[in-house]
């Protein structure tokens, strides 16, 4: 089994500090952006953005806390939250006032009053110039037309908020280039140009002045913590300590500006570049990529040199670990029940090939799976990617990992995935390059703009909301917030009761299913085009490759490849839906379509013994029978076919995925009740697992159900979740658990990812949540600390079907 | 295949894990000749198909009492009081008389929340080997095949030969879960087929053996080492049972035995009792006495482990 190595007492003091630190929103962030438009007002938004940025990097405060070898921070409390009113703020004064904020339990926040006061003064500036509002204001009348469909999840006000986000900037080129030398690539493009500018090279000099303005800031922020250090050092009375603190300023007046020269810098310099890209840009889902890949150079030639030990190493990778974990954002109160436990889905992926084809494992590979094992981190996230040739050790610490940090690392497939991306129209070196960003999309390692949605943020579709249009005439049958019917949505495709053949629903779900794909892409399109307007990106486009080459912002589609992701939600649900239509009306005609569509409209109440009837007799999928299987099969296939046929703003094609983060419970509370049987408010199946508990014949019968959804197609992601309990990883039980990921892989699956937990603990946990504080749990699209979780996440978790085994 | 012979079965379970090299598919035959009270798998015991009944899944006469209807003998009544512990206070549930049951299995037809259901289903030999062959590919990958187990599979001697038979003939590795208990000639006839033996020893005593699960031990221990002169090969298991077999001394004799078998024996686990099956009994008609006592502790199995050891096998406790 493989050795961990010991923590360093040093680590496990700041890890100490970072789990008993209750989490309190920062304002500094908040007045520095609030000053700065208000002065601002009439400043083009490209320079606005990179001034913007500058200003912050020149005062912001910095902070370097007790025993911080890395540092960079995006508040001036240890663990806080900084705001980023510019994109959507709005909720923040609802909570104030409504006394949600401060009495929150899920995702709790410290607050000052003072800072609460400050904050209140600016309501009106913001709830008219926040992106939200922007979007809001910028939907034509006809988006609202289908407001309440139940399938797109957006289309009313205020949910426009969340983005940019989701991709993963050139962090390699930041560490090994330096902003100084972009900067001057930046200048030489613009000197090319000057007193010349013809057709639209006014917008690209507008996009290369931007990067000039981001370079400096980036600069800027390190020479900043740089003296902080020397300040620090001066006034520090232990030597070993103030030596350390000379030895962290001297590496910080020379990343940024200069390629990093040791391992130590280039983890300083991925750290503070991720520190000012969440200053810029809402920290959600800024994916760090493939760190191994990164530092590995640095690492070696340090050992080589005698300038680092392995202890050491794994010390500065630990403190870094544990400076990502502490990065958070104050989500909306509602949103923590669909992602809560402070998860910011800053994604590192491990593993894989090289750009050449070899394996691409290294020593700080396992040193990153050793941060996740040893200090119980559910964030950073981390994805390991699975080829042919992976050794048999990366093996077993990714097994021991999961086991006890449930989810980390999820498990991807290069077979799978390298094909899919050639498919999207990367080079063989990029895909061979690729990494997952936010949960579980794979994409480019800095070079590609895969945004999610349009702007970034996950833009999820409720397939089983398109099920039961389909049956009911284009009409969500789930009442309106305020108790009122919905009004007709979807295309009138007539009723259940009206329909003479199975085929008919087929038709009529698959009409429904690509009609609201086109709303989908429709509003993912507005979305774009306001938000690129608004928040073009210049420090993200000066590291992506493409950009400066083409002299466009990622926003404008300057990144060498672009696309757009849809991530499907409840594929079990639906396919149970079809199959049990299908079954019950059509086949064994077990009760009219008519008395199937009054029971279902009824939230099955008086139907309850009809309910329980359909759970029991129909073949479910997630059991390898080809009953539901074929459903399944037919559903990815009309989803993937549709979305892929979508263009986006940027010229790119869309693609599709099937994955919920954790939205499947959320939106179930929103959905009414479906065939399967399931009630109105139940959760909705996760990813492309089977609905929880219908999996019944075991975890090869799932996958072999999974395998039946076209994964090379899904270019965006799958997701399918299994728990164990611990007892199947006894015995030999851990080189079976590695058996079947290999089979699923070598027969084309995409993604697994596991919990490795009993219900019993789990039931445990949520009566002594002091006594399992570190305990990991996978929900869907990202881990969290169990006791963190609203309570329906806990209760999905607990429901899983818990493949125990005799 | 010219026949196709059915056997009961009553579970068929994929991606085993503890019976046996790699993933495997595990199909339970139904009946037993043993009557072990410690048994984790009591619906396994009758070679009937029979009736089951799980209060956790019942949704109550209120909205249903399909049951108390269909059962024409009158063996379904409703239950004194709520006697669900897993569903809603309140529920009016229903309870099973034993005595006046028949298995006849009308009121699992009716139920519609599966609360009653019946224990066993006959299939083909082909029908298994059909859903054995789907995860054939997990199979090649780990090392893995199908594990015939029980009951007694034994006791259904002509369908478990022609499934062991029909599962060679694809080329999948096959296991034998069994207590032994079975006549030579069957066990000969089975022995080119069987890849692996799983096979349970519990005492060296053959009155004490004879007196706690009704059937002698000497057959077995035959079989035993008939089964390591033909060639064949064992994964010998014990039960550790308190109070029954987790002496000292029994743990040398059979250290002793199994020893003898040499090479034949590739491992031998010792399986420390849990109660986990209890529960289980309160679904179904109880047949024979229950065991219900305190699991062995880690250090009393570490102590049988060093004992067994001494006879140089390789021991692994589950």
């Amino acid at each position: 089994m493989y050795e961990f190595s010991p923590v360093a007492p040093r680590v496990a003091r700041v890890r100490k500090r970072y789990r008993d630190t209750k989490p309190k929103v920062c304002i500094e962030r908040f007045k520095l952006v609030t000053e700065f438009y208000q002065n601002h007002p009439t400043l083009p938004p490209m320079i606005k953005r990179a001034r913007n940025l500058l200003n912050l990097c020149e005062r912001m405060p910095v902070v370097v806390h007790e025993d911080e070898f890395i540092v960079g921070e995006l508040t001036s409390t240890y663990h806080g939250s900084a705001l980023f009113p510019e994109y959507a703020i709005g909720w923040i004064f609802d909570e104030i006032r409504s006394g949600e904020l401060l009495n929150r339990t899920l995702d709790p926040y410290d607050m000052d009053q003072e800072d609460i006061d400050y904050v209140m003064q600016f309501e009106d500036f913001w709830s008219k110039n926040d992106l939200s509002r922007l979007t809001d204001d910028a939907l034509p009348p006809e988006f609202h037309d289908i407001v309440g469909n139940g399938i797109v999840t957006f289309g009313d006000k205020g949910t426009g908020a969340g983005p940019v986000g989701h991709f993963c900037a050139n962090y390699d080129k930041a560490i090994r280039k330096g902003f100084s030398a972009i900067k001057r690539e930046a200048q030489e493009k613009i000197d090319l140009m000057k007193g010349r500018l013809y057709g639209e090279d006014a917008q690209r000099e507008q996009f290369y002045y931007a990067v000039t303005i981001v370079c400096d800031a980036a600069i800027t922020l390190s020479k900043r913590y740089a003296a902080e250090c020397r300040g620090q050092a001066a006034e520090c009375g232990d030597e070993g300590r103030r030596a350390e603190l000379i030895e962290m300023a001297e590496a910080l007046d020379w990343i940024m500006q200069n390629p990093a020269r040791t391992y130590h810098e280039a983890v300083q310099c991925l750290y503070l570049y991720q520190i000012v890209l969440s200053l810029d840009g809402n920290l959600h889902g800024l994916t760090f990529g493939r760190v191994d890949q990164y530092l590995n150079s640095f690492y070696e030639s340090d050992l080589a040199a005698g300038r680092i030990t392995r202890e050491r190493a794994q010390e500065i990778l630990d403190l870094f670990c544990l400076k990502v974990a502490e990065m958070n954002k104050i989500w909306p109160s509602f949103a923590t029940m669909a992602a809560g436990g402070y998860t910011s889905g800053q994604l590192i992926t491990v593993g894989g090939i090289k750009k050449d084809g070899t394996d691409a494992t290294n020593e700080v590979t396992y040193m990153l799976l050793e941060c996740a094992r040893r200090l119980a981190l559910h964030d950073p996230p981390m994805s390991l990617r699975i080829h042919e040739g992976t050794p048999d050790k990366l093996w077993d610490i990714a097994v021991e990992t999961t086991r006890a940090c449930g989810g980390v690392p999820t498990f991807e497939s290069d077979k799978v995935i390298i094909p899919a991306l050639l498919d999207r129209g990367l080079s063989l070196e990029s895909a061979r390059n690729y990494c997952l960003i936010g949960c579980v999309e794979p994409g480019g390692c800095g070079d590609d703009w895969p945004a999610n949605g349009g702007p970034g943020q996950e833009t999820f579709w409720r397939i089983p909301g398109a099920v039961l249009l389909a049956i009911n005439n284009g009409e969500n049958p789930m009442p309106r917030p305020d108790g009122q019917p919905q009004r007709q949505t979807g295309l009138p495709t007539g009723y259940l009761y009206d329909m003479k053949s199975f085929d008919e629903v087929l038709e009529a779900t698959k009409k429904q299913i690509e009609h609201f794909i086109d709303w989908h892409v429709s509003f993912c399109s507005v979305r774009e085009y306001v938000a690129r307007h608004h928040m073009p990106l210049p420090v993200v486009s000066a590291t992506m490759d493409g950009c400066l080459e083409s002299g466009k912002d990622v926003m404008y589609g300057g990144a060498k490849y672009n696309g757009t992701g849809f991530a499907g939600v409840g594929i079990g649900t639906a396919t149970d839906s079809l199959v049990a239509i299908k079954y019950m009306v059509f086949d064994r005609k077990l009760c009219t379509a008519r008395e199937f569509y009054d029971a279902l409209m009824a939230n099955w109440e008086g139907h309850e013994t009809f309910r329980q009837r359909i759970m029991k007799e129909i073949p479910h999928y997630g059991n390898d029978l080809d009953y539901p299987d074929e459903i399944a099969e037919w559903i990815s296939k009309v989803i993937t076919e549709k979305v892929r046929s979508c263009t986006g703003p940027r010229g790119n094609h869309w693609s599709a995925g099937l994955y919920p983060v954790a939205t499947h419970v959320a939106w179930g509370k929103m959905t009414w009740a479906t065939p399967d049987g399931r009630r109105t408010g139940e959760p909705l199946s996760d990813g492309i697992s089977p609905i929880q508990c219908m999996d019944t014949s075991g975890p090869a019968a799932t996958l072999k159900s999974a395998l039946r959804i076209d994964h090379r197609h899904s270019a965006n992601g799958t997701l399918l979740n299994m728990k164990f309990h611990p007892k199947a990883l006894e015995g030999g039980g851990k080189d079976k658990l590695i058996a079947l990921i290999k089979t699923y892989f070598d027969l084309d699956g995409m993604e697994l990812q596991f919990n490795i937990a009993s219900s019993e603990m789990l039931r445990d946990a949520q009566l002594h949540p002091d006594a399992h504080k570190d305990l990991v749990v996978r929900i869907a699209g990202f881990s969290a600390y169990f006791v963190e979780l609203h309570k329906g996440l806990q209760d999905d978790v607990i429901r899983r079907t818990e493949l125990d085994l005799a | 295949m010219s026949s196709d012979p059915a056997g009961t079965i009553y579970d068929i379970q994929g991606f085993s894990v503890q019976d046996g090299p790699g993933i495997r598919t595990t199909v339970f035959l139904k009946g037993c000749p043993l009557r072990c009270p410690w048994c984790h798998s009591p619906e396994s015991r009758r070679f009937d198909i029979q009736l089951s009944w799980q209060s956790r899944r019942c949704i109550g006469t209120a909205v249903c009492g399909l049951c108390l209807v269909s059962c024409p003998r009158g063996a379904i009544v409703p239950a004194e009081g709520s006697q669900s512990t897993d569903t809603e206070d309140g529920l009016q549930l229903i309870r099973v008389d034993w005595d006046t049951c028949d298995d006849c299995g009308l009121c699992a037809a009716e139920c519609p929340a599966g609360a009653l259901s019946m224990w066993g289903k006959r299939y083909t030999v082909s029908e298994v080997v059909d859903r054995a062959l789907r995860d054939r590919p997990f199979f090649e990958k780990s090392g893995g095949g199908v594990t015939i187990s029980g009951g007694e599979p034994l006791s259904q001697a002509e369908f478990t030969l022609a499934l062991l038979r029909a599962l060679k003939e694809n080329g999948l590795h096959t296991a034998l879960d069994t207590t032994g208990f079975a006549p030579w000639a069957v066990v000969e006839k089975a022995l080119p087929h069987v890849d692996l033996f799983l096979l349970d020893l519990k005492n060296m005593d053959g009155r004490a053996h004879n007196a706690a699960v009704g059937v002698p031990n000497q057959p077995i221990l035959e079989n035993a080492r008939g089964i390591a002169a033909a060639g064949g090969k064992m994964q010998i298991r014990i039960p550790v049972i308190p109070r029954f077999n987790d002496s000292g001394g029994n743990l040398r004799a059979l250290g002793k035995f199994v020893a003898e078998l040499g090479e034949a024996v590739t491992l031998v686990q010792l399986l420390p009792y849990h109660a986990l099956g209890v529960p289980k009994w309160e679904r179904i008609k109880h047949d024979g006495p229950i065991l219900e006592a305190t699991a062995p502790s880690d250090k009393k199995i570490g102590e049988l482990k060093a004992i067994l050891e001494e006879y140089s096998l390789t021991i692994q406790v589950h």
